[in-house]
This record gives structure tokens, sequence and C-alpha cells, in this order.
């Protein structure tokens, strides 16, 4: 006999009563108690949030074309979890990251969640990559630093690391111009990774980093660095260094230093050609130092330019003998006389006369002893001894440019302080920026200070051009142009500290043109070369540069400038 | 009125993709300028046009020589002061 119908009917309710009580707790649980908490959960799983990485800015000649600039890349990746056949991939990605199959192979095979297969790939390569859709491998969007212009002016450039920072040079110095600020995007996706329309979406763009516009002139840069290249070599040298500086204004329109080295693959090369000597290593100048010590006689008048002082071969001075170059009886010699020969003994007789506090003052001014602040990283600020500290054979050996050290830079800096009329000024590397809205931002104005007279560096332009029209010089020789410049052959400290290196010298011209009107300064070094003296080492190197500098700025012959009072006959 | 708002959210749902496709375009196309820049500034690179001078038997001058426009003077690589006629024009 079956039950009477409400019953049964009673029995369902409450089963149904029940059900819907429970639902209503868990609906009520669910849409008060945890409503926050599963909106977020949900909010989570939809919303992404990206970086959207700054465009890193160029960095540019002074003509704006481009030395530096970033391309668009990525970084191929794999979860080797995600792996199913680790060696089929590798051998498919192998032609195409130009990878070993068994190295792409025992990174998808190793633990862990994450490794990286190749970075900084071109995107030709990614989209390939991509279109293989291997399971676990997956592409990261990046970007890769190039160097169209390959080696040229590559210390001054420096590079950048995989992440991004600049490591070395103007990458590094300017980092945090160029670099710019990253940015990000959040946004609600849907399951196919489409944005939903009305969705959150809130994107806080990128800043790119601004350009750096620098002094350097790419085509002169290039032909420098042939040229020097091309000396070292048939000099059988151990290196060299070349700077070429606008006259009036010592921005810096080249600068390298070979060997060097190519950023676009600075892995190849040794660390060692990553440095900007030009700039970080001091070397004893030599003989150039001596214009210092003739402008400090002329400023100071401490000899009458018109007297000849004898000047004999060698010179006890304290425990030591010093000599000149070469061989000769007791000469009459002029000041003049004395920087177009090089004489080591009569520029210690200049020297003796001025004294060591005034040539002291004087290498200060010049820009010896600290960085110019060209705003590169590591500049030396060369070695000079301070005055109290100065020795009995101080004086004598850095009026001749020994026991003094300087770097390329500074002694260029000399040299355009004398052919800037006797005004030093700031060397510089950097025109300006150009900010993300294209605005050009120059860079602030160099520092300058009055060293000498125009009268005075006058002079030692005469003195200077007498030096290539009939003294140690003539190499330097161009047609058509008057050069004025000075040798130097400064012997090499020896790295014990035990004294000086024998045989081996560093042979260096540093010199401007057109004498008259000058508007470029060349100074041209080269380690330890083959032929030896500045004259006969440095001296073509120098003429070749001011050649190539010539034609590339356009420089015009000036009016010659006559010759300093002198004893010794010309011609 | 159901119908409206289906109609609404399906032209929505079109804009937004033809939103994201064109953002990809952009984003392409952004891509490819920065690549055709840099392959602008390596063609234009010193050392690739002398290699390719130089193939082509070209090479820079080992003088220069100038002219003077005022005299119709020049000087020769070899300095010697020498005079000529030719060559007046700047």
């Amino acid at each position: 006999m079956s039950r009477p119908p409400a019953r049964r009917l009673l029995a369902l309710f409450a089963v149904m009563a029940f059900a819907f009580a429970a639902i209503s707790v868990r609906l009520v649980v669910l849409q008060v108690g945890q409503a926050q908490e599963l909106q977020d959960r949900a909010l989570d799983q939809r919303v992404r949030t990206t970086e959207l990485p700054a465009q890193r800015g160029q960095i540019l000649d002074r003509d704006g074309a481009r030395l530096a600039l970033s391309t668009p890349a990525a970084d191929v990746y794999a979860d080797p979890r995600m792996v199913l056949d680790p060696w089929a991939a590798a051998s498919q990605l192998s032609p195409l990251l130009h990878v070993d199959a068994a190295s792409l192979a025992g990174s998808m095979s190793q633990d862990g969640s994450f490794v990286y297969l190749a970075r900084q790939v071109n995107r030709t390569v990614a989209e390939r990559i991509g279109e293989l859709a291997l399971p676990g491998v997956g592409l990261l969007d990046t970007s890769k630093r190039s160097y169209p212009a390959g080696s040229v002016a590559s210390q001054v450039l420096g590079f950048v690391g995989t992440d991004g920072v600049g490591l070395t040079g103007l990458e590094l110095g300017y980092q945090g111009v160029l670099a710019g600020t990253a940015g990000e995007r959040t946004h609600e996706l849907g399951l196919s990774g489409q944005a939903i329309v009305g969705g959150v979406d809130v994107e806080r763009p990128p800043v790119a980093g601004s350009s750096v516009v620098t002094t350097i002139d790419r085509d002169l840069q290039f032909q420098v660095q042939e040229a020097l290249e091309d000396a070292v070599k048939a000099q059988r040298a151990r290196g060299g260094t070349v700077i070429v500086m606008d006259a009036r204004t010592s921005q810096v329109l080249s600068m390298a230093s070979y060997p060097w080295f190519d950023p676009n693959d600075f892995g190849d090369s040794p660390s060692g050609t990553y440095r900007n000597r030009a700039v970080t290593d001091a070397f004893e100048p030599g003989s150039t130092n001596k214009v210092i010590t003739a402008a400090a006689a002329i400023q100071e008048q401490a000899i009458p330019l018109g007297l000849a002082i004898d000047v004999p071969w060698t010179m006890p001075v304290g425990d030591y003998v010093i000599h000149d170059s070469h061989p000769h009886g007791v000469m009459r010699m002029t000041l003049g006389d004395i920087v177009a020969e090089s004489s080591n003994i009569g520029a210690v007789k200049v020297a003796d006369r001025l004294g060591a506090p005034a040539l002291a003052t004087y290498l200060a001014r010049f820009g010896l002893g600290h960085a110019t602040g060209i705003g590169f990283p590591g500049e030396s600020n060369g070695i000079m001894l301070p005055l109290d500290q100065w020795s009995d054979t101080s004086l004598a050996t850095m009026a001749y440019g020994q026991g003094i050290a300087a770097t390329p830079l500074q002694m260029a800096s000399v040299y355009a302080t004398i052919a800037n009329g006797g005004r030093w000024v700031q060397p510089s590397l950097v025109r300006g920026t150009i900010d993300p809205n294209g605005d050009f931002v120059p860079s602030s104005d160099p520092q300058s200070h009055r060293v000498v007279s125009a009268e005075t560096a006058h002079m030692v332009t005469r003195m200077l051009s007498y030096a290539v029209q009939d003294g140690t010089g003539i190499n330097a020789q161009i047609p058509g142009y008057q050069v004025a410049g000075k040798t130097g052959t400064a012997r090499i400290p020896a790295p014990d500290g035990s004294g000086y290196l024998e045989g081996q010298y560093i042979a260096s011209f540093i010199g401007y043109l057109p004498a008259g009107d000058p508007r470029v300064v060349v100074a041209a070094i080269l380690d330890r070369p083959a032929a030896g003296y500045g004259g006969l080492a440095a001296a073509p190197l120098f003429r070749r540069v001011a050649l190539a500098a010539i034609t590339r700025l356009g420089i015009a012959p000036a009016e010659r400038v006559s010759l300093p009072p002198h004893a010794l006959p010309v011609g | 009125m159901v119908f409206g708002i289906v109609v609404v959210n399906v032209l929505l749902a079109q804009t937004s993709f033809r939103i994201t496709s064109a953002e990809q375009r952009l984003e392409e196309l952004s891509q490819e300028h920065l690549e055709l820049v840099s392959e602008q500034a390596s063609l234009s690179a010193p050392g690739r046009i002398a290699a390719w001078a130089s193939r082509h038997g070209m090479r820079l001058p080992d003088d220069i020589r100038i002219l003077h426009a005022s005299g119709g003077r020049h000087a020769d690589p070899a300095g010697a002061g020498t005079s000529s006629t030719d060559g007046a024009s700047p």
C-alpha cells in the first residue's frame, strides 16, 4: 500500500525548502560575505599589468648621423616543464639561433621553469620562431643596441649590457639621459588575449630617453681611425691615440685609441680595448710640454725673446746629467730656437730663469694635474706633484716634459689654449641632448679661463710654426698651409719604478692649423714606434689627420705668421 | 530594447577588435621604422662606403690643391708656390 500523496508532497517540499535555503545561504555568503574577495580574484585573472619599456635614446654625431640606436628584438626562453621533446625543438631552433642543438636541448632538459635560449635576436628570427609554435618555448619583447658604424668612435660611445644598461663610455656616462622611464599598462583581457571593451584599461606611457648629440664628426673619425691604424702597423707600435679638436670651442671632433673594438660584438675583443685612453690614461708628454715652459717664460718675461743663450749638449742637474737628443757643440739659441730644435738643455735653462713656483703655476693653469671635466667616465687627473714635493731635478725634467704625466686630452687642451689666443676652454664631447619631443637642449657653456695673454699665445704660435718650418717638425708640413706644432719623444717609466725603459719612447706631435687663424688642433701619439722620434713617427700621422680635417671641415689657408727671433740659420 | 543592447555590444566588440588590430599594426610599423632607420644608418656608415669605393678603384687624394679665386693662382701639392690661371673660379 502506497503512502498518501500529501505526505510525499510534504517530504518533497521539505527537501526543496532545505535545498533552497542552502542555496540561499550560499548565495548570501558568496554575494555578501565573500563578494569583494571573489571579485578581486576574478579581476586578477582577467587583468594583466605589463611593463612598457622606454625606448633608449640614440647617440648622434655632430651632424645627426646615428652612432648608436636601439632596434626591436626578442629574448627566446623556454619553460623546460612544458617542452614535450627537447631534441625536436632544439633541432628546429638551432639553425635559426645559430646555437648548437645539443646545447639547446640541454637547456630545455634542465630543472626549473625558465631558461634563456638566446638573447636579443632580431625581429625576423623572432617571428619565425613564433611561427614554429613550439610548446614551452616563448618570446619576450626587448631591444638591441646597435652601432651602425661598427668600431667608429667605439671607445667614446662605449656599449650597453644585455639588460640595456650602459657599461662604458657615453653609454655609461649618460645612462640617466639615454635610458628614459619605463611605463606600464594594466588592462582586462579575454581568454584569447583580446582587450575587454569597457574593462579596466589604465596606461602609464613610457617616457623615451633623450638622444645625445656628440661633438664627434663621424666621417672624420673614420678617416682618423684609418690613419691611426695604418701608422701603428707601419711603425709596429704597441698602440696610438689621436685627438682632433676644434681650436675655437675645444669640442672634440675625433678621438680614438688603437687598438679599438666593435661595440656590436664587444665580447670578441680584450677588455683593454674598451678604454678611451685619450681620456683615461696619462703618459709623460716629453717635449710637447716645452710649449708650457716657453709660454710661461714669455708671459713672465723670464728671457728676452731676442736673447741667445749658450746651449751645450749636456748639463748636470742634481745627481744626474741631462742631455739633448743629439750630440752638438755649444750653440747660441733664442727661446724660439730652443722650441724649434726641441733642446732639453735650453728648456732647462729657461725654466731656471722662470723658477719652480712660476712653472708650477703655469702647468696648473694649462690644465695639468686635474681632469678637464669633459664629462667622460674615468677621466684621469694625470700626475703632477705639488710644488712642495718637487725634488732637485723636478724643475729641470718638467721643463721638457718628464716627471709629469698628462692625458692626451690634457695635452691637446694645452695646444688648443695657445691656438685660442691664450684662453683655456674646457673640452667637450657632447653638444647637447634631444628630448623625446624632439627639442634640442644644448649643453651648458664650457668653463674657460685665460692662461696667457693673446700676445704671448701669438708669439708661441710663431715659435711652433718655426718648429714645423725649420725645426724638428718638418714632417708635419702641409703644402699651402702654415702648421704650428711641436714634436715629443718621451721616455717611458719602468713599471717597477726603477727608472725609464731603455730605448723605448712615446712619440708625439701636437699642433694646429692654419697657424694664422687656427681652426683645428690635432694630437698624434704613438706608443713605442719603430722610428722612435716624434718627428719621424708621429708627425706624418699628424699630417695625414690634419689633411683629412682640412678636406672634411673645409679649412682654408690663412695669413702666415712670421718666424720668431732666432739665432740659428733658417732654411 | 534587448536587440538594441545586443547590437551595441556587437559593435563595441568589433570596434575593440579593430582598435587592438590597429595598435598591433602601429607597433609593427614602429618597429619596422626603427629597423629601417638602423639599416639606413648602416648603409651610410663611412666604413661601408669606403669599402665600396675601394672595390671600385676609388681612393682618397694623397694631397690637396688650393685654388685662389682672386688671383687665379693655385698652390700645387709640392708647395712650390707655382701659379696658374686655371681653376680661378671658387
